[in-house]
């Protein structure tokens, strides 16, 4: 199901944490939005997801208008959505198949029919015989799961995702991932994910707008963001891209430095050109040399996004010029202090 | 001796239908006041539906008659337990001022309890679709649970201490039997089993309290 935001604005105050932000959210695809704290994320997931009303502008779950529903409109519209939160919220006084037979229960489903789906989707997600565990006995990951299984179980059309891999290491952050990955393509959700993490944006989402100061500032595919960032706020998501997350491809590599300083100029490039020697060739059509600080290439969705930082060495206007001719055969080239 | 056990016997008997008497139906005025004093406060803490001045009307009444001395307000009340328990003497006519004396103060202990509980959770349970009664009777209520229970134990424990205040204006009970025999005749023997009694029924309620409150967070 597609969701669109047309004009959104929330304010606390003087605080406008939502300022005129308009979205379309394609259906049946995982979406990110990433922001630091205090971009207005939370703001914009609570007003997406119904928990609160937008003091102006529109939202739309497919073609129907959701923001202004009555009370009893609003609560059946809420339990065709499914939500996760960075702390689980899961009930410490149920087990965690009673959390996850919650929703199901409030719709007043038949008990038999209750324990049937609950087992259903106990082994959805992983847990199977898991139902009768007290929640505190669970782990991190688990926790995620069976909030999961529990957003689900009234089979939603979307899922909302609110830094629900925050409060996990790595390794879950992963598995979680590859699960919601997995649930979305097997049950055609629309998945919004609210991080403050890119790598759970490169791992995770094919869509992506970042967020700051309550507006979007810069939007689209993730592959062409990664590729071609616009904006300061991206290109500092992307320079803190932690080196650490090891993507399970042995092709897919992160940056490695060679020089403790960095160069001058940033070169973007994608897909294909990165198996291409467009360096080498512009190093023998111009009179300048590539000093290469550091480089790598990474894994995003099914394409390769190439990153090299490094300085260019020669006369001023051959510099121009090849800078000229690496943006003509498709590197989005940045240079210190000029593009940033 | 088998005087003074009959006394005792009889004066422990009537207590304990007093205090279970008042702490059942204080907790039913209490209960439901303690939980709107909840749900209509702020957002932050547990207020689902929130209401700012019926909360602050009802925090001043809940707050004027905890703070009026006990029996003085016993005394206030004897007419409405004459209302309805027909009489303004003996044990059953103590229920009465009991229980609305103790209301307001299990009132403001389940608020505190249900406050407790994480907003994450609620917000789970509204963002699933729940009803505002949902939300209390699914959420709130088994969430605070263990809170409850001590506050429930506290409850006892006051209105045991507030039933023997009650002996001093011809309630009955151990208060009562330490007054009249114990005090106003001299018989310092009865006066110590009383309070011995008394001592024993607190430390009781507490123990077991505290185990079932124990037992519900270990279950978590």
């Amino acid at each position: 199901m597609s969701i669109s935001l047309k004009h959104l604005h929330r304010a606390y105050g003087s605080l406008h944490a939502v300022h005129d932000i308009s979205l379309d959210i394609p259906s049946n695809t995982v979406y990110g939005i990433i922001g630091r704290s205090g971009a207005g994320k939370s703001t914009l997931v609570r007003l997406v997801s119904l928990l609160e009303r937008p003091d102006s502008g529109e939202i739309y779950y497919q073609d129907k208008r959701v923001d202004n529903l009555a009370k009893d409109d609003l609560i059946a519209q809420r339990r065709r959505i499914g939500m996760i939160f960075q702390n689980f919220n899961l009930f410490s006084s149920r087990n965690a198949a009673q959390n996850i037979a919650y929703p199901l229960e409030i719709t007043g489903l038949a008990p038999e029919a209750v324990t049937r789906r609950v087992d259903e989707l106990l082994d959805l997600v992983g847990l199977t015989g898991r139902g009768k565990a007290p929640i505190s006995t669970l782990s991190g990951g688990q926790k995620q799961r069976v909030a999961i299984a529990r957003a689900l179980a009234n089979d939603p059309d979307i899922l909302f995702c609110d830094e629900a891999t925050s409060a996990l290491d790595p390794q879950t952050t992963r598995s979680i991932l590859t699960l919601i990955g997995d649930l979305q393509k097997s049950m055609h959700l629309s998945v919004v994910m609210i991080t403050h993490q890119m790598e759970v944006v490169r791992d995770a989402c094919e869509y992506v707008a970042v967020l700051e100061n309550g507006s979007v500032v810069e939007e689209g595919k993730v592959v062409d963001v990664f590729a071609k960032p616009s904006c300061a706020t991206t290109k500092d998501f992307l320079a803190n891209l932690a080196p650490l997350v090891e993507q399970e491809d042995a092709k897919k590599q992160d940056m490695i430095r060679w020089s403790a300083e960095g160069g001058r100029y940033t070169l973007r490039f994608r897909g294909e050109k990165t198996g291409e020697p467009v360096l080498s060739r512009i190093q023998k059509t111009y009179d300048v040399e590539f000093n290469i600080r550091a480089g790598g290439v990474q894994h995003v969705g099914t394409e390769d996004v190439g990153t090299l930082i490094c300085d260019i060495i020669g006369e001023p206007d051959e510099v121009d010029k090849a800078v000229a001719a690496m943006q003509l055969s498709g590197i989005l080239v940045e240079e210190e202090g000029l593009n940033a | 001796m088998n005087i003074l056990f009959s006394l005792v016997w009889n004066a422990t008997v009537e207590t304990l239908a007093m205090v279970f008497a008042s702490t059942f139906f204080s907790l039913i005025l209490g209960l439901p006041l303690g939980i709107l004093l909840c749900v209509t406060g702020p957002e932050a803490q547990g207020g689902i539906i929130p209401r700012p001045i019926l909360n602050n009307v009802l925090g001043r009444v809940v707050n004027v008659l905890r703070s009026f001395p006990f029996i003085i307000l016993m005394i206030l009340l004897f007419p409405l337990s004459r209302i309805i328990v027909g009489t303004s003497i003996g044990t059953m006519a103590t229920i009465v001022p009991l229980s609305i004396a103790a209301a307001p103060f299990v009132a403001r202990i389940i608020e505190s309890a249900v406050k407790e509980v994480d907003p994450g959770v609620i917000q789970a349970a509204r963002a699933m679709g729940s009803t505002t009664m949902q939300i209390i009777l699914k959420v709130l209520i088994p969430e605070a649970m263990p809170a409850l229970v001590s506050g429930i134990t506290l409850t006892i424990i006051n209105l045991i201490g507030y039933s023997a205040m009650a002996g001093a204006i011809g309630g009955g009970g151990l208060g009562d039997l330490a007054i009249r025999y114990g005090y106003q005749r001299f018989r310092p023997d009865v006066m110590f089993v009383s309070v011995v009694v008394i001592l024993v029924l607190v430390e009781l309620v507490q123990v077991v309290g505290n185990k079932i409150s124990a037992r519900m967070m270990a279950r978590r």
